[in-house]
């Protein structure tokens, strides 16, 4: 029933990995009498294609790792799926994994899709040695005895830069980034299709988040896995991400290549987004966004950025523009572009 | 009284780790010494490898893990002297933390305005802030891009990272002390917010507030710090003016670390990401690490 509807990229001749197609999920929470619905994810509609590394930026509480958390089929309430459908290649005709049943949500989870999550540093279990996390998770998934398991695994965590002594120890006896990285690995170590990733190398020094990366990129072309990346580091969109995708408030509001997105930004948002970073030996001061964040239990009205965008116009705050195509790939959502030649 | 406001002196750590077997000694942190002045308050960087002791460092100043050797003085107290939970709160008032994950420093049951209420009625007698509680923490949250209207009612698991470490961040403003301990307070939240709260410990500094500020994020140390401190294996590997030591560094570790960032452009990006091929799946190989 959901197979047929049409994405916004160009289709191809492979289905993609994943597609979202008009996703809304609100947290909905009802406390003494008084409503509240946060619209956190609204209306979002992309895809990622095989064996593309498909990177999302935006805005800190636009709902990033909402929408992750979706596709994930993580959904634990107040959070719900109010409308829109998630496919992936290799769990279709469901409409995501939150309405799958048990058995193929079994199956699918570490071989074909993965989740490192945002604090991923904290999601490992205090009780147990880092081995036995393993053991219990990916070693099924693997096969082999278990010295090749413990073979493999010894190879794997080398190439985060890990030594292998991390293996018996309890989480709190690593640094954050050791544990970032400890997360990393058991997500990868399977190698599967999919894997979804909320900021993986935000407690890394930058060495070693580079030798992360390029074991992310390695199983990405041997593979051809895909990869859904959030993070806020630009400078790892810049050098790892194919397309990009840039959020704000519930909305995804430009979308591109990755060369695209850095040489010819068009939404004010994502230009300022790329237009605020620092660097060495740059003195100029700058300063963050003004105005407020949106609060998302009551939006604004319009284009849910008028109120802190320098273009806004008129029709700015009355009508929610549409996301359209202004050149082939890049599709952005605002008035200042092409709003009346796609509508 | 001495003119430090900190004065780390010789300081080392050592844990063990391990299982009965294969139980081994770490040194996290190896003799490092330096000072932050009552007179000049600054903006100290710290960067350095993951897992080189910087929270390590961080927990003994703030008194959450106590040194293997070396001594640590705060505003003239030394803290092997701290037993009562009088002294604990006397250091707590003048050594604020804002941790890594901000998911760790809120219990999870407990709504955000109480956290800020109860943070605000602990340390008010001691500094005599005019009362007006809500307007104080009202105040604070909008330093950080929130507001008490947004948080009230809130549990910390209903806020996304970012906002709730801007949170973390204004809990440790409303306490008025003398030194932030900030252990990669941006680590979670967008580059445009990320300008907006090292901006505010810019401001923060100007009102005498001297901040530790450990980081990964070279460009913001550059852009935010007034001296720096590189560690790597525990140790203090280069240290000076935070602009001088990140244009020119001298120490090998430090040019790799500078010249590792990877920079928002797309000269070289594809270039600068070696990939590292994993081996086919299904074989153990072996280690190519030295
Ligand atoms: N359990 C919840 N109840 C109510 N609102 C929530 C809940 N969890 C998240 N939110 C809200 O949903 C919005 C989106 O949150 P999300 O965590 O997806 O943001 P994000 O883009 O990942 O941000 P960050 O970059 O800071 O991690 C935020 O405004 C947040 O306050
Ligand atoms: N409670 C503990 N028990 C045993 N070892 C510990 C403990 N806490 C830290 N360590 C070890 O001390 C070393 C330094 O850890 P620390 O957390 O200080 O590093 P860090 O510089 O903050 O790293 P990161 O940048 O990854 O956060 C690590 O090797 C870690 O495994
Ligand atoms: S639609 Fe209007 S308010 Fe929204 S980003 Fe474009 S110009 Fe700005
Ligand atoms: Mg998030
Ligand atoms: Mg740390």
């Amino acid at each position: 029933m959901h197979a047929q509807a049409v994405p916004d990229v160009p289709s191809e001749a492979v289905p993609p990995m994943l597609s979202v197609r008009d996703l809304r999920t609100y947290y909905r929470a009802n406390r003494l009498g008084i409503k509240r619905e946060v619209k956190a994810v609204d209306g979002i509609s992309l895809t990622v294609r095989r064996g593309e590394i498909y990177g999302l930026a935006g805005e800190s509480g636009s709902g990033k790792s909402t929408l992750l958390n979706c596709v994930a089929g993580a959904i634990r309430p107040p959070m719900e799926i109010v409308g829109g459908d998630i496919d992936f290649a290799f769990l279709s005709g469901y409409g995501g994994l939150h309405r799958a049943p048990p058995a193929e949500v079994a199956r699918v989870r570490w071989r074909h899709l993965s989740y490192i999550m945002q604090g991923s540093m904290n999601v490992l279990n205090p009780l147990r040695r880092l081995r036995s996390v393993f053991v219990d998770f990916a070693y099924p998934h693997v096969g082999g005895t278990r010295q090749q398991f413990e073979r493999q695994l010894h190879a794997h965590l080398a190439r985060l830069n890990l030594d292998r002594s991390v293996l018996s120890a309890y989480p709190h006896e690593l640094s954050g980034g050791m544990r970032q990285r400890a997360t990393v690995a058991l997500a990868t170590v399977c190698r599967p299709d999919l894997i979804i990733a909320d900021e993986p190398t935000t407690a890394l020094d930058v060495l070693v988040q580079k030798e992360v990366l390029g074991m992310i990129r390695g199983i990405q072309r041997e593979m051809g896995s895909s990869v859904l990346l959030v993070t806020h580091d630009m400078g790892v969109h810049a050098h790892v991400s194919d397309r990009l995708g840039i959020m704000y408030a519930g909305h995804l509001v430009e979308e591109a290549g990755t060369a695209e997105i850095f040489r010819n930004p068009l939404h004010p948002y994502t230009k300022h987004l790329i237009s605020s970073l620092p660097r060495i030996g740059d003195d100029a001061p700058r300063c963050g966004l003004g105005g407020a964040p949106p609060n998302l239990a009551d939006p604004p009205l319009g284009c849910r950025f008028h109120p802190r965008c320098p273009l806004a116009m008129k029709v700015c705050s009355g009508e929610a523009p549409a996301m359209l195509e202004t050149a082939p790939g890049h599709r952005v959502a605002c008035f200042a572009y092409n709003q009346s030649g796609g509508a | 009284m001495s003119d430090l406001l900190l004065d780390v002196c010789h300081v080392s750590k050592i844990f063990s780790r391990g299982g009965l077997l294969s139980r081994q000694r770490i040194t996290a942190v190896d003799d490092v010494s330096f000072q932050i002045d009552k007179r000049r308050p600054e903006i100290l960087a710290v960067i350095g490898e993951s897992g080189s002791g910087k929270t390590t460092l961080c927990r003994m100043i703030l008194n959450l893990e106590l040194p293997t050797t070396g001594r640590l003085v705060f505003d003239g107290v030394d803290l092997a002297t701290i037993r009562t939970a009088a002294d604990r709160m006397m250091l707590r008032q003048g050594v604020q933390p804002i941790f890594q994950n901000p998911f760790d420093s809120f219990n999870p049951m407990k709504r955000l305005e109480r956290y800020l209420f109860l943070t605000q009625r602990r340390f008010l007698a001691a500094t005599q802030q005019p009362a007006s509680s809500k307007a104080a923490i009202d105040d604070a949250l909008h330093q950080v891009g929130l507001s008490l209207k947004e948080v009230s009612h809130r549990y910390p698991h209903e806020l996304s990272g970012g906002q709730l470490q801007r949170v973390a961040i204004a809990r440790a403003l409303l306490a008025r002390p003398k030194l932030i301990v900030a252990d990669e307070p941006v680590s979670m939240v967008d580059a445009s917010l990320r300008l907006s709260i090292v901006n505010l410990f810019r401001t923060v500094r100007d009102l005498g507030i001297s901040i530790i500020y450990v980081t990964h994020d070279l460009a913001t140390a550059y852009y935010i710090s007034d001296r720096i401190l590189v560690i790597r294996n525990g140790s203090i590997v280069e240290s000076g003016d935070a602009k001088a030591v990140l244009k020119y560094p001298q120490h090998p570790y430090c040019r790799q670390l500078r010249d590792a960032v990877l920079l928002p452009d797309l000269a070289n990006a594809a270039a600068d990401v070696p990939i590292s091929m994993t081996g086919v799946k299904g074989t153990g190989e072996p280690d190519r690490r030295p």
